[in-house]
């Protein structure tokens, strides 16, 4: 008799290979309901500034020899940063470290009751020029690489805008939406005609991050019950469960929204679309994206169903930079930086794209 | 099923029918979603959920009041204060800041700061 070959198991290996994943399953079920959060955000550093709930932090290097210019991550307004430092070996901060970059983070924290007057001013006008000057100290160095991920990145790119003759280096983006027409499901559940975002704001302060995390989750709705499905499906595969767990803990731990961010953020930029109309302004300043010349990066993810394609392709276009790069890469919103997608996809392409700008 | 398989694995097919259901219901619902009847819906939701919330810190604050407890406006308010003297702390310490090379700012002892040189590897 001939023996099927290894890819083709028999239906008794396959019968003995599903009893012994469903004992696992039912043990590992036990330890998954019985531990803790796994760790994250591990990755060694110092807080190098504070200020109110911000905090600069300063990554420990990991190379004998860095590159000149420092790299600065800016975060979202609404999620944490540990999406790109999950746990050694699937973070994004000691990739960049381990292969010599000087790594710097932008942390907001959770704004507090009084933030919600917080403009998008603050942010782009004065603490993320406040930072960069700290980067600069800290390093010793006049310019720096700024990256920004989603929302991080309209800031990113906004503070590049009113800063041309400043000390950006380069600039890079993920996944960062610019026209919000493209934005289809957001924009539809922002109708101004039945979303009061002024009595949102005006009762509730900062916007409760479980209304982000429920509007987020509504735009794919099976899919957090697909996820249990699957969790269970894989139980028994230790890595699978753990990776699972890091990215389930940071889509449940959203922060708040700063009040007055996000009422200018829903009137100006997802209502009247100004950014990408070229008419926002920031304490008066008209942010023009094609004022931007340095070096631009723009990696957007193939099936990212938060920020779809459309609203974000138009970046690199508007961008005034002659050395500018658009790469679509296949994976979603948050695997196209952090898990095994990210791993052989995106961090290779951004080590060597900024180590050639980066001396 | 993958190619060279001659044989039908059940769980398989089980896990490719839940991957396609999930696309096939997301896209309905989205589709479903992406109506204004749905908008509609979605701002009388929040229209009740803002009335709660409103009516709840009204009666809370009154209940506070009566009980001569501070309110949270109250405790807001500290906050405020409280973060206006850290800033204004900040601003001090900035204005007395030790030089960038100081281990005490970076973190880092400056013998162990790696040199500024690398290069990128050839192509």
């Amino acid at each position: 008799m001939t023996q099927a070959p290894a890819s083709d198991p028999t239906i008794e290996e396959r019968v003995r290979l599903e009893i012994e994943r469903t004992i696992q399953r039912s043990i590992k079920g036990l330890e998954y309901v019985a531990s803790g959060d796994p760790a994250v955000g591990l990755t060694p550093k110092d807080v190098i500034y504070s200020r109110g709930t911000l905090k600069l932090y300063h990554y420990r290097p990991m190379a004998d020899e860095v590159y000149r210019v420092p790299v600065l991550l800016v975060m979202s307004l609404v999620s944490k940063p540990y999406i790109l430092d999950l746990t050694p070996g699937q973070s994004l901060v000691e990739f960049l470290l381990k292969r010599g970059f000087d790594v710097f983070m932008i942390d907001w924290g959770a704004p507090r009751t009084e933030d919600k007057r917080l403009r998008l001013e603050d942010y782009v006008l004065d603490f993320i020029p406040d930072c960069i000057a700290r980067v600069r100290e800290t390093s010793g160095e006049p310019d720096v690489s700024v990256v920004g991920y989603c929302m991080g990145g309209i800031l990113a790119s906004m503070y590049a805008s009113l800063h041309p003759d400043g000390p950006t280096k380069n600039l890079v983006c993920f996944t960062t939406p610019v026209n919000m027409d493209g934005m289809t499901l957001m924009r539809q559940w922002c109708d101004r005609r039945y979303f009061d975002v002024d009595r949102i704001v005006d009762t509730l302060g900062n916007v409760p991050p479980e209304l982000l995390s429920a509007s987020f989750d509504m735009l794919r709705p099976i899919s957090q019950a697909v996820g249990r499905i699957r969790l269970w499906d894989n139980m028994w595969n230790d890595e699978f469960v753990k990776s699972h767990r890091m990215f389930d803990r940071w889509a449940n731990d959203q922060i708040p929204f700063p009040g007055e961010c996000f009422r200018q953020t829903t009137r100006e930029l997802m209502w009247e679309n100004k950014l990408y109309k070229g008419r926002f302004e920031l304490a008066g300043r008209r942010v023009d994206l094609g004022t931007i010349r340095v070096p631009f990066l723009h990696v957007m993810a193939e099936h990212d169903h938060i920020v779809p394609y459309e609203a974000a392709r138009v970046l690199v276009p508007m961008v005034g930079s002659e050395d500018k790069r658009e790469l679509v890469i296949k994976g979603g919103h948050v695997s196209l930086v952090a898990g095994g997608n990210a791993i052989y996809r995106l961090w290779p392409q951004l080590d060597s794209w900024l180590a050639e700008r980066s001396v | 099923m993958a190619p060279g398989k001659t044989q039908a694995d059940p769980l398989e097919m089980w896990r490719e029918w839940v991957g396609n259901s999930e696309r096939q219901w997301n896209a309905f619902l989205n589709n479903a979603m992406a109506t204004h009847e749905f908008s509609q819906t979605l701002g009388r939701l929040m229209d009740v959920y803002l009335n709660m919330q409103k009516s709840m810190n009204d009666v809370m604050g009154r209940y506070f009041t009566a009980l001569n407890i501070p309110t949270r406006s109250d405790v807001v308010a500290l906050g405020e204060r409280l973060t206006l003297i850290e800033e204004r702390l900040g601003n001090i310490e900035s204005a007395l800041a030790p030089r960038p090379s100081d281990p005490a700012l970076t973190g880092i002892p400056a013998a162990l700061s790696p040199p500024r040189t690398r290069k990128p590897p050839a192509r």
